[in-house]
């Protein structure tokens, strides 16, 4: 059954070869159903360790790691790839064609570079060995590179530098921080760590918060998030950043000696970057800018929740899955608007949007209310990461009114941008159909994050990640 | 009606899934087929939603009459020991039956209301998503599956309220159309609108959403009536208690709009009025009360003498009774049809939260009184704002206006409106006044425990509130300026809200043939000399309303200006928003030019001076080798000399 992780393998090979649409539907389908088959993984609660074979010391034994963390992030990663592959094509054939591209050529390039980079992140959260998951972190940078470098906005090839030489700041003090590991235990295998010295995990955990971003860092996200061809800017944000919880939550898992003696300064930091972000997304001018301030402010959720003892790691796990989800539908609809009205991402042009673009309005709506956490799965995360706070902190009013606080800017952001986007006076627009690719796979992921509070999704999934972690 | 323990009961749950999506179903048609196209078709689709309230109104009348009280749990998260869990109770019993009957009213007049709308799919969609939200908070006994509904009532009323979201029609306006005072501008668009309303409501929900969890990680379990809430508030201390309570009651207090969370009720007056009548009545606003009253008839605050509790119940007592006070005297000096009894339902949520927190003192009957108060005023309150959408419809005007031309060529309007207004200012012996004199009882016996100004106020208020329904169906039917008409169809807005009006008239059966337990405990409080007393004063408020519904002077103006709370909404918090995004805009700004422009350079400029070495000119090159040469020699010389 772990193998069914590697069914996007064949996309990777074969997709180039396809033409038109058909690459498309193909390389989601594989998606799709390695989504299914993680799924139904998750849900009967399957672990797997698969050895691959033992090499010298201090690396150790690589094998692929399967439990409900792994599925957990996996199948998230499943579906918003293959959702975000369907709405590739059109997409992607309105960008070679503004870039005056050959596109039959160009998708050729496209859909390697593409399925690879998804496909690598979907290996990632399977790999048993962190020599195995840095290898699989770096192909995911790379191929995401190159597609910033090939099909950017703006100066893409400055940007895709930026983006390289940040991300890879990360990868770099995350592998120093891996190494260390690896020589005081004779291992890298997950499962054979015994301990994790303050140091290393000082490297990792600033490494990560270079990747996440937390607050400092984080000016590089919004260029290469927005300046990114939209299908990757909605795998760059939704899932890229977000593989850096992952990673911290690996380490946390064998040994959480330095969050805990750190507890308080790294909940006032992402405090402190949930706050700065949120902020910032009022001021924002560039509809994918804003979308990627956003994603910073939420990561701060992530870095919150950390530090919330149990019911926060379960937290930490519900808040990357419901970003995932509103995230890359809100990058779609920013996109199907570039799409559709030839690189309409100004919002001093945008008002009334919801007349010319009704499903993309409804779509967004969605992945507005998937972030401030109404009615989506964002909502058991938020509780969770309440209940962790009440659990840790007591009912201690300061650190209350810290996370309401930053709540609550979540919420207002959210539907404030929706009034500047999609309310108000209309503009003259010209009313357009709207390709099928642009829209209906924004709402099958907000269908998926609806149906998550609701039995038997909600059920299943809470009942694995607490089994899983022992309780709350 | 005795709070006794409730059993766990089986219930086939297909009913309770019937009653939330039959609504939400129902309106799919028409959510999905609209935005394809808008033919004669696709018009008639709404019938099929107002089908799917149907149902849930008949869900709501059998679980009145045929559930017997108790829970039913359903699993939902059993691993954290979160389930579904319906409680038909007192409370939950009426209180459904009434969202199912006030939903579905509403939904007929709607019919031909929105006939010529351009957006029916967003509207029905997010009506019956409105009503199926209200219905689930009010059969939850679980505080998460409360906030589902609570959640899905704040989306559905930002959806309705910018229903109009293109701020185009000056008919959907709040306020009067480019009038500033000082920097405030005066008048609000539906889009405006809409955002106030979330963006209020949001303030209240994250606390709200904070002390659930924060309940269930001290207790470990959600179930309003199985939480020892005594032992839970005596856990954590008067200090624990007050934070606690504080926070889970700013989800009620943003919700059912009191002080200062007040302005986003007048401007969700941009939503159609079928919106603001579902809104005030029954679901929304309604829904914070409701909540307040359902934990107090749990948590038996009778019973519990801590000081954290007191606190508490104190504070919601005056913050109801200012509220309301602030909300009569707004709705006495409102030139706007809407805005008018926008503001009375402000101020008579205020004595239903101030009611049911006296039950601190007085026990479950302040509960009661409150719910009952609830009951009258949502069918009062609803009547009247169906019969401003309809005169609006008629006039396309949405100021207060008409004279008795009016009257005449709409009599069946105007006698709806007199008896539902006469009804609820509780002039003696209608529905209001039996509720309205035990809620008299109630404050005057809070003379031993709180003082007279409870009881005060409730009088003052009173004759304010009759006063201006006074001047509502005064200006509106007899001594308003002169408007044109318009008439034309209208016959389903009006056979609704007859229907409503009725159900003042069965409601006074009710407490007559004493069919409620309440209902004899209310007579036996109406008969008392200060219940008619108060009565009387309110039927002169009446008359003297009627007879001179207009006088300008100062303290009007201000009340008109709604004392300028707006300022809070539209100046103070978005000047320190802006103000906070404006210093970290800045500081992005900084730290991107640091990191990808000033760093760079610096390093562009090291390597300028390094790449100068490398010129390619042969005679530099030859010129560094022999002085490194040389260098190396005098370097070696010097050793070798020592």
């Amino acid at each position: 059954m772990i193998y069914a992780v590697f069914i996007p393998a064949i996309a990777i090979v074969l997709a180039p070869f396809i033409r038109g649409r058909a690459a498309a539907y193909f390389s989601a389908l594989t998606f799709l159903v390695s989504f299914l088959a993680i799924l139904y993984a998750f849900v009967m609660k399957l672990e797997y360790a698969v050895d691959l074979f033992t090499a010298f010391e201090p690396i150790g034994r690589i094998y692929l790691l399967g439990d409900t963390i792994s599925h957990a992030f996996g199948f998230t990663i499943a579906l918003v790839s293959a959702m975000v592959a369907l709405y590739s094509y059109p997409y992607m054939k309105h960008r070679f064609e503004e870039m005056e591209l050959n596109a039959d050529a160009e998708f050729k390039k496209y859909w390697f570079l593409y399925n690879l980079y998804a496909a690598s992140m979907l290996w990632l959260v399977y790999a048993g060995n962190l020599i195995l998951l840095y290898v699989f972190l770096e192909i995911s940078l790379i191929a995401s590179f190159l597609l910033i470098y090939y099909y950017g906005y703006g100066n893409r090839i400055w940007v895709g530098l930026l983006y390289f030489v940040w991300t890879n700041i990360a990868g770099v003090l995350a592998l120093i921080g891996f190494l260390m590991i690896g020589f005081d235990n004779q291992t890298l295998a997950l499962d054979s760590i015994a301990s994790v010295s303050m140091a290393a995990w000082l490297f990792i955990f600033v490494g990560m918060i270079v990747k996440l971003p937390g607050l400092g860092p984080h000016v590089w996200l919004p260029w290469a998030h927005a300046e990114a061809p939209t299908p990757v800017s909605a795998l760059l944000s939704p899932l890229t950043v977000g593989l850096a919880a992952y990673i911290l939550l690996r380490i946390y898992l064998i040994d959480s000696s330095f969050i805990e003696a750190y507890r308080t300064e790294i909940f006032l930091y992402g405090v402190i970057t949930s706050v700065v972000a949120g902020f910032a997304v009022f001021k924002q001018k560039d509809h994918k800018k804003l979308l990627a301030y956003s994603t910073v402010s939420q990561m701060g959720y992530i870095l919150i929740a950390f530090t919330l003892g149990t019911a926060g790691i379960v937290g930490v796990i519900i808040q990357y899955i419901s970003h995932a989800f509103g995230k890359s539908i809100l990058f779609m609809s920013a996109g199907a608007i570039i799409a559709i009205y030839h690189g309409l991402r100004d919002l001093e042009k945008m008002s009334g949007m919801h007349e010319q673009i009704p499903t993309i309005a409804n779509a967004a709506l969605i992945g507005f209310m998937n972030l401030s956490g109404i009615l989506a799965i964002g909502m058991i995360g938020e509780f969770f990461i309440l209940k962790g706070l009440v659990d840790t902190f007591g009912l201690s009013l300061d650190a209350i009114l810290l996370v309401v606080f930053v709540f609550i800017i979540s919420g207002l952001y959210s539907f404030y941008t929706m009034k500047r986007i999609y309310y108000g006076r209309v503009r003259d627009y010209s009313r357009v159909k709207v390709n099928r690719l642009l829209d209906t796979p924004l709402y099958i992921i907000g269908a998926i994050s609806i149906l998550f509070i609701l039995p038997p999704l909600a059920t299943w999934f809470v009942d694995a990640v607490v089994t899983f972690l022992g309780g709350v | 009606m005795e709070a006794a323990a409730l059993m766990d009961l089986e219930l086939n749950p297909g009913i309770w899934l019937a009653l939330f999506f039959a609504p939400i179903l129902a309106s799919f048609p028409i959510a999905f087929i609209w935005p394809r196209r808008q033919d004669s078709f696709a018009r008639k689709l709404p019938i099929l939603s107002v089908f799917g309230l149907f149902i849930s109104f008949l869900i709501t009348l059998f679980i009145l009459f045929r559930v017997e009280e108790g829970r039913y749990v359903y699993p939902w998260l059993p691993s954290i020991g979160i389930n579904f869990v319906f409680v038909a109770d007192y409370l939950s019993k009426y209180m459904g039956a009434l969202t199912g009957f006030i939903a579905f009213t509403i939904g007929v007049y709607g019919l031909e209301y929105m006939k010529e709308d351009y957006r029916l799919g967003w509207y029905w969609f997010f009506f019956n998503l409105f009503t199926a939200s209200m219905l689930l908070v009010v059969y939850s006994d679980n505080l998460f599956m409360l906030l589902i509904g609570w959640e899905g009532l704040g989306i559905a009323s930002w959806g309705l309220i910018g229903h109009w979201f293109r701020d185009d029609d000056e008919l959907s306006y709040v306020g009067v159309m480019d009038r500033k005072v000082g920097p405030l501008k005066m008048f609000w668009s539906p889009s405006t609108g809409g955002w106030r309303a979330i963006s209020t409501i949001r303030v209240g929900d994250m606390p709200m959403f904070l002390a659930v969890a924060a309940i269930f990680a001290l207790t470990g379990t959600l179930d309003i009536s199985q939480i020892h809430w005594g032992e839970l508030f005596e856990k954590i201390g008067t200090a624990g208690t007050v934070i606690l309570f504080l926070a889970f009651l700013m989800g009620p207090f943003t919700k059912s709009a009191q002080l200062p969370f007040s302005e986003w009720l007048m401007t969700a007056m941009t939503g159609p009025t079928t919106v603001s009548a579902l809104l005030h009545s029954a679901t929304m606003v309604a829904a914070g009360t409701y909540l307040f009253m359902r934990i107090s008839w749990y948590i038996k605050p009778w019973e519990i003498h801590l000081p954290g509790v007191e606190i508490v119940y104190t504070l919601v007592l005056f913050l109801g009774l200012v509220s309301s006070l602030y909300g009569a005297s707004v709705a006495l000096a409102s030139r706007e049809r809407k805005v008018l009894l926008a503001a009375s339902t402000m101020s008579s949520l205020g004595l239903m939260f101030a009611s049911a927190s006296a039950s601190y003192w007085l026990g479950e009957f302040a509960v009661i009184v409150a719910f009952w108060y609830l009951i009258t005023h949502a069918f009062a309150k609803a009547t009247l704002f169906l019969v401003a959408g309809h005169i609006i419809h008629e006039t396309h005007d949405r100021f207060l206006g008409g004279d008795r031309e009016v009257f005449s060529k709409m009599k069946l309007t105007a006698i709806v409106t007199l008896f539902a207004t006469v009804t609820l200012a509780g002039i003696p012996p209608l529905t209001a006044y039996w509720v309205k004199s035990a809620m008299d009882e109630v404050m005057e016996k809070l003379v031993h425990d709180v003082g007279i100004l409870p009881f005060v106020l409730l009088v003052t208020i009173s004759a304010i509130y009759s006063a201006f329904l006074a001047k509502f169906f005064a200006l509106n039917f007899w001594k308003g300026r002169h408007v044109h008409l318009h008439l034309h169809g209208g016959g389903v807005m009006k056979t609704a809200y007859t229907a409503m009006v009725s159900m003042l008239l069965v409601l006074l059966a009710v407490i007559y043939l004493g069919i409620d337990h309440a209902g004899e405990e209310f007579i036996h409080a109406g008969m008392a000399e200060v219940s008619f007393m108060v009565g009387i004063l309110v039927l002169v408020a009446y008359v003297v309303g009627f007879a001179k519904p207009e006088h300008e002077n100062a303290v009007g103006r201000v009340l008109y200006d709604r004392v300028y709370v707006m300022a809070l909404n539209d100046y103070i918090v978005p000047k320190i928003g802006w103000a906070i995004a404006w210093i970290v805009d800045i500081f992005n700004r900084l730290l991107d030019f640091i990191a990808h422009t000033f760093i760079p350079a610096l390093f562009e400029a090291l390597s300028m001076s390094v790449r100068v070495v490398q010129s390619g000119s042969l005679e530099r090159y030859t010129k560094i080798v022999v002085s490194l040469v040389l260098g190396i020699l005098f370097v070696v010389s010097v050793a070798g000399w020592f």
